[in-house]
């Protein structure tokens, strides 16, 4: 394997892109990404905060602290890993992390991997999806994802801008990706709207370092409030409204979920102030 | 003179009648109370060596030409290897050797889990031992899986015998209680994760052969070794100077040990064989899932007339069936008492004596149930426990209890009760539960130490035992510094060789102090008797008058005040020698450990988030050498408990019978930040019958009621009665469901009854 430091935009060409490495490592590591060509994008994607926009490149512990930077996401970098993965991982890394699922990890022929069928809905899934999960249960674990779609972050990527909930999509028979990113395509940067009041909840196993049971981000803007949710479908989860938990379709071990979920997104609409 | 004796020895709750030879001891107790050294708090020795990072682990030790092993584990939780082809991994680069099934002990033909080791490589770079696993070429004849423990106790696939015990009339006991409570609890499978994964290094000199092991027992492994290799004991050397951590995962040789001598043999080269964190997590042991179906029947008053309990240990592929039926047997005064324990043999990783086995799940479910019993009786709880002290365990004496001195060191914690309720607001609960602690921890011979006293006045103590990483080395110097008079600093310990002193015995069962610490202190009590002769003859002086006193020696009239060092600095290259041995236990009686604590938590009832906010210990351990040390081992035992009540959980697939939780970020230990204050107190009361220190051990007791106490402390807070381990959001938001549900019914049955 090969390392690389890009120099510019330009001269992208092929190759695994790595940032912090909190994600890529691993997964290499593990044999479940492969790559003959790792690209350390450090020194071409922006880094910093300027007012409303958020380089891809800021790490997490850059993010947590500062002020421009409304509540949900300051807290969702906060409740996320470890200070040391938050040190090195970054933001646009951060949208682009893969499931938490076991079987995932584990490599078993899921539908993700490919395969045909999903192990965790008949397997051990406690953890594991209440929306959108038919096809996959697996869960998406980013906490930062949750906050910016609550905030209605829009990127900006080498090739195009875009609401985050568009850099996300469902597996389906036909594509297992969750993510709509081309071949090539990076995350440049983020840019976040003015919102009038935010915040975000997350349940976990432990007080630090775990990964959301359930993560809800809520922020208002005029009229109306927002809510991303994290660890409760195969991609950071928009919800329109409360109501829309209703619409939940827990598997056997993951009813208590819509049950936290509901108290958290109680608990959102009561901080961010009535719409 | 050498006594031969028949006795009875205890480890981890197993006993067996073994032969003893004992020297006898002469020496009386030392007064209760903090003495000169011993019962004050002192530092780690080793702690300057163990943070600059000198200490050396096993997974330090690097040798000149070591190879690096890695291990084959079967895909399935139960297959047959009917055909293995190891030539292609030999071939290659880097790699050095193969085992195939049946060439090292552990490694089998038939693998009965997912991940039982089946061969292995040695290789110059662990990369290349690993990358040669994938060319092993391996045809597998699947066979039957059985992952459920109950349906295994329902085919008769179980471990051996169930264990059934029986004193007075259960069932007519039953029949007449007042109340009875029922109740089904069930435990699930947790990790020791030890810092220090399980690993050995071997290497050939000669026709010895020479063992790095991170390990609880050198001498156990020692003689395993030499059984299965078929050579003589003293052909091993077993070192183990520091370890991380046991738990009780390493009281033997692993397949690890094993696989490195024989890989050692066969390529003349020192090989390591250490397992990654992932392997640990699933080979290594673990304490195994519990299904405990309890009864209790009791009067109004809350006295005890009946406990039942049918206890299913699900064990899994080996191991041995642990006494979860203990507690109910021994911890209350009860005449009826009725258990029966099955030992479930399923397709899934071994069991492991983990701290405490079977006592902490056992008391997980006794507790639950006493504190079931009475909400249900309306009864302090902690009353209920006092109304049912027991005074001999089913009529033999206990060497010493001091339980209810227990309770009322920990009655003020309790006392809090009402002013923790008051915080309760509508989401958050607050609440205070306690459980009753009851354990081994006697420890017993053999164990030996040898001191010796140089012409700098310095003293050495050593002892082939090992220090598990609970500061043992510290405890023996203060023990040999407290009988000999002298400072603390001067006693230095030598220990973890089993080449260089005298047989010691496992740092498990709780039994490292009161085992070896009664050795130590004999053997300084001989040395100091030679320092005392040597100073008569030296000033003219009777031996009853002299001693030794902070490194001086002193005579009772204060004319005579000597430096040790110069008093031995006249004698050049001489060595003053002591030896000692561990005495008998008291013969017919029950030497046992006992404890309560206390626990605050509260409980986020729409989310079910559980915080456990403070934890006050109170335990009898006899004697305690350094309370700091003391503390340690309580303030561990309680994170460890809350990490298995509340947060650690090992998953297997139930249709692969593969491990999903082998890694730290689905194994979720807890962290510092999950950690409540934790208030320690003991009783510190030498056992008058136990050997020369009336120390008894500390390592287990503080896990044992952990998990009960924070379970009752939901229930006080919220009403809601949890019956597994963990205590996962799931289970507390389904317990509240039951509690809301119960609390309606009630409702109407109480307005029906008007």
């Amino acid at each position: 394997m090969e390392l690389v430091r890009a120099d510019s935009l330009q001269s992208l060409d092929g190759g695994v892109f790595i940032h912090g490495g909190t994600e890529v490592v691993p997964l290499l590591r593990d044999g479940i990404l492969e790559a003959e060509t790792l690209v350390d994008v450090r020194d071409v994607v922006p880094r910093g905060v300027d007012g409303n926009r958020i380089g891809a490149g800021t790490t997490l512990a850059e993010l947590e602290v500062d002020p421009q930077i409304p509540e949900a996401l300051r807290e969702a970098c906060r409740l996320a890993a470890s200070p040391q993965l938050r040190n090195m991982g970054s933001i646009g890394g951060n949208l682009l992390q893969a499931t938490r699922c076991w079987y995932w990890r584990l490599k078993y022929p899921c539908r993700l991997h490919g395969g045909d069928r999903c192990h965790a809905r008949e397997g051990e899934h406690r953890e594991h999806a209440v929306f959108a999960n038919d096809f996959c249960a697996s869960a998406h674990p980013s906490d930062v994802a949750a906050a910016l779609l609550a905030l209605g972050a829009r990127l900006r990527t080498t090739q195009r801008e875009l609401p985050l909930q568009d850099l996300y999509r469902l597996p389906d028979e036909g594509n297992r990706d969750v993510v709509t990113l081309a071949p090539g395509e990076l995350i440049l940067d983020l840019e976040l709207p003015p919102v009038q009041a935010s915040v975000y909840l997350k349940a976990m196993d432990r007080k630090r370092w775990s990964f959301p049971q359930v993560g809800v981000a809520a922020a208002r803007t005029d009229g109306e409030i927002r809510f991303g949710l994290a660890g409760v479908a195969p991609i950071p989860w928009l919800l329109t409204a409360p109501e829309a938990l209703d619409a939940a379709t827990p598997l056997p071990r993951t009813a208590w979920k819509v049950e936290v979920a509901r108290a958290l997104v109680r608990r959102a609409v009561a901080a961010v102030g009535a719409a | 003179m050498a006594r031969l004796i028949r006795t009875e020895k205890e480890v981890e709750g197993r006993f067996e009648e073994v032969w003893l030879v004992v020297e006898e001891d002469p020496l009386q107790q030392w007064p209760e109370g903090p003495l000169s050294v011993v019962g004050r708090p002192a530092v780690r020795q080793d702690g300057p060596q163990r943070v600059r990072g000198e200490a050396r682990f096993t997974a330090d030790v690097q040798l000149p030409g070591m190879l690096h092993t890695a291990i084959l584990r079967s895909p399935h939780a139960h297959a047959r290897v009917k055909r293995i082809d190891l030539s292609p991994a030999l071939a290659l680069p880097g790699v050095r050797a193969a085992l195939g099934p049946g060439e090292a002990q552990g490694l089998a033909d038939e693998a009965g889990f997912a991940g039982e080791p089946v061969a292995a490589v040695a290789a110059e770079t662990y990369g290349q031992a690993r990358a040669a696993l994938r060319a092993i070429d391996v045809e597998w004849e699947v066979l039957e899986v059985v992952l459920d423990p109950q349906e295994a106790v329902e085919r008769g696939l179980l471990t051996g015998e169930p264990t059934r015990y029986e004193r007075g009339d259960f069932e007519r006991a039953l029949a007449e209680a007042e109340v009875v409570v029922e109740s089904t609890y069930r435990t699930s499978v947790v990790l020791h994760n030890s810092l220090e994964t399980h690993q050995a290094v071997c290497q050939w000199i000669g026709d010895t052969l020479e063992v790095h092991i991170s390990t609880q027992y050198i001498w156990g492994v020692r003689d395993a070794l030499a059984e299965k290799l078929g050579i003589p004991g003293d052909k091993v050397r077993v070192v183990c100077e520091y370890m991380g951590g046991g738990f009780g995962a390493k009281n033997d040789p692993g397949e690890y040990t094993f696989v490195a001598a024989e890989l050692a043999k066969r390529t003349g080269r020192p090989v390591r064989c250490a397992l990654t964190r992932r392997e640990e997590n699933v080979g290594a042991g673990n304490r195994n899932a519990t299904i405990q179906k309890l009864t209790v029947g009791a009067r109004s008053d809350g006295t005890l007339v009946a406990l039942g309990g049918e206890f299913v240990n699900a064990i899994g592929w080996s191991g041995w069936s642990a006494p979860t039926d203990g507690p109910m047997q021994t911890l209350y005064a009860c005449d009826n008492v009725r258990t029966v324990r099955y030992g479930a043999k399923i397709n899934t990783p071994p069991m492991k004596a983990f701290r405490a086995p079977g006592y902490v799940e056992g008391t997980f479910g006794l507790e639950c149930l006493l504190d079931e019993l009475a909400a249900k009786l309306e009864l302090d709880p902690l009353e209920l426990r006092r109304r049912n002290h027991a005074d001999s365990n089913d009529g033999k004496p206990y060497s010493s209890k001091n339980l209810l001195a227990c309770y009322e060191l920990a009655q003020k914690h309790w006392d809090r009760r009402a002013d923790v309720r008051a915080r309760s607001g509508t989401t958050w609960k607050h609440g205070v539960g306690m459980a009753s602690q009851i354990w081994f921890g006697g420890g017993g011979p053999p164990s030996y130490a040898w001191t010796r006293v140089t012409s700098d006045g310095r003293v050495t103590v050593v002892t082939a035992m090992q220090d598990i990483g609970t500061g043992t080395r510290t405890a023996m110097a203060q023990i040999a510094a407290e009988e000999l008079g002298v400072p603390l600093e001067r006693v230095q310990v030598v220990l973890g060789d089993t080449a260089r002193g005298p047989y010691a015995t496992l740092s498990a069962g709780s039994s490292t102090t009161p085992s070896i610490g009664p050795a130590v202190r004999a053997a300084a009590a001989d040395v100091k008797r030679q320092l005392i002769e040597i100073a008569a003859q030296r000033h003219h002086l009777e031996e009853r008058v002299l001693d030794i006193r902070d490194g001086i020696v002193v005579s009772a009239d204060g004319n005579l005040s000597q430096p040790l060092e110069e008093l031995v600095g006249l004698l050049e290259d001489a060595q003053i020698l002591g030896k000692g041995g561990r005495g008998p236990n008291p013969t017919g009686m029950s030497v046992l450990t006992f404890g309560i604590q206390v626990v605050e938590v509260a409980v986020d009832v729409e989310t079910g988030e559980v915080r456990v906010e403070r934890v006050a210990a109170a335990h009898d351990v006899g004697r305690i050498v350094n309370p700091l040390g003391a503390r340690s081992q309580v303030e561990g035992g309680i994170v460890q408990g809350i990490g298995h009540t509340l947060s650690e959980q090992r998953l297997l697939d139930p249709e692969t019978g593969r491990v999903l939780t082998s890694t730290l970020d689905a194994y979720r230990m807890p962290t510092i930040a999950d950690l409540p204050e934790i208030v320690c107190e003991f009783v510190d009361r030498p056992d008058e019958h136990l050997t020369n220190l009336g120390a008894k051990g500390l390592g287990e007791p503080p896990i044992v009621p952990t998990a009960a106490a924070i379970a009752n402390a939901i229930r006080d807070a919220t009403g809601a009665d949890v019956h597994e381990l963990p205590i996962s959001r799931e289970e507390l938001l389904r317990a509240l469901r039951e509690a809301q549900e119960r609390a309606r019914e009630g409702a109407k049955e109480h307005v029906g009854a008007r």
